[in-house]
């Protein structure tokens, strides 16, 4: 083995070392850190919701058992199918801008904001056969809960959906590009955050008797 | 192109264990079995979820150790509840 054979076999080494060490370094939370410490205040609201939901059941079993079969369990799966997808197109949207293509990242946002729409109209749809049939927040516990958590994951779906518009309007008009994409990621997280609590949220108060 | 491909059966596996989840509460009228299947079920959903939707799979342990301790104290919480209730 000649010295320049051997040098270059030792950088080469090297290389594959320095990429193996580099590799080993955890990556950075995906999108804006600002958006990570609401996501887990947000976590911690919910997480405290639900089992608040958990422990009141224990005392009135009953009543969440007979009134939960009054819920639309077709309709609840449907938007936990439509919530996922979105979060699915809202993943493919962060890809598709990292590999630079901003056209088909915005083509992804709009199927995630069509996803929303169809949870928000669903949902509208399970509110209105509700207040219709005179139920409210003050009907009984299971409803209060019900509704009061159903309707706070509303708020949040309607918030993500804004934030997801304005990234999308950023997307149309080129702010982002392969080495410029926090602000999608940024969206993308907190709109997974929603899909997360949802997919809590559905199991517990549709489902589980 | 792997990666994309993992992307893909993530969310049809997070579909078909929501088309399951369905049929389970469907079909049973509660009770323990059908519990921890439901409540084994979301967490699993919320594990790919945070680990493939979230892009949290390389990040340093501490935003990992929130995310799933968040996952798996709500969770827990959730099951100690009920297994009470069906005592």
């Amino acid at each position: 083995m000649g010295i320049s054979t051997f040098l270059d076999w030792k950088e080469t080494s090297v290389t594959i070392m320095m990429s193996a060490i580099d590799s080993e370094e955890p990556d950075l939370l995906p999108g804006d850190l600002a958006i990570w410490f609401f996501i887990f205040m947000e976590l911690l609201v919910f997480g405290i919701f639900f089992i608040v939901y958990a422990v009141v059941r224990i005392n009135n079993i009953e009543l969440f058992n007979e009134y939960q079969l009054t819920l639309n369990r077709e309709l609840g799966m449907a938007n936990t199918l439509l919530l996922i997808s979105s979060s699915y197109f809202v993943v493919r949207a962060v890809a598709a801008v990292k590999q630079g293509d901003t056209n088909r990242c915005v083509h992804w946002l709009y199927a995630a904001l069509a996803g929303g729409t169809g949870f928000l109209i669903l949902k509208s749809v399970e509110y209105s056969d509700k207040f219709s049939a005179g139920i409210g927040l003050d009907t009984n516990t299971f409803y209060m809960f019900y509704l009061s958590l159903t309707m706070f994951h509303f708020l949040h779906v309607v918030l993500g959906m804004l934030i997801l518009l304005a990234v999308l309007i950023k997307a149309k008009y080129a702010a982002y590009s392969a080495t410029n994409y926090t602000g999608v990621e940024t969206a993308a997280s907190y709109w997974h955050m929603v899909d997360l609590v949802w997919i809590i949220l559905f199991p517990l108060v549709y489902i589980i008797r | 192109m792997n990666k994309a491909y993992n992307i893909h059966l993530v969310w049809l596996g997070l579909m078909l264990l929501t088309v399951a989840s369905y049929f389970i509460g469907e079909l049973g009228n509660g009770g323990i079995v059908a519990m921890i299947f439901l409540m084994f079920a979301a967490a699993i959903k919320a594990f790919l979820i945070i680990r493939d939707f979230m892009g949290l799979r390389n990040v340093s342990l501490l935003w990992q150790a929130i995310m799933y301790g968040w996952l798996f104290v709500v969770c827990s919480g959730i099951a100690a509840a009920y297994l009470v209730s069906l005592w």
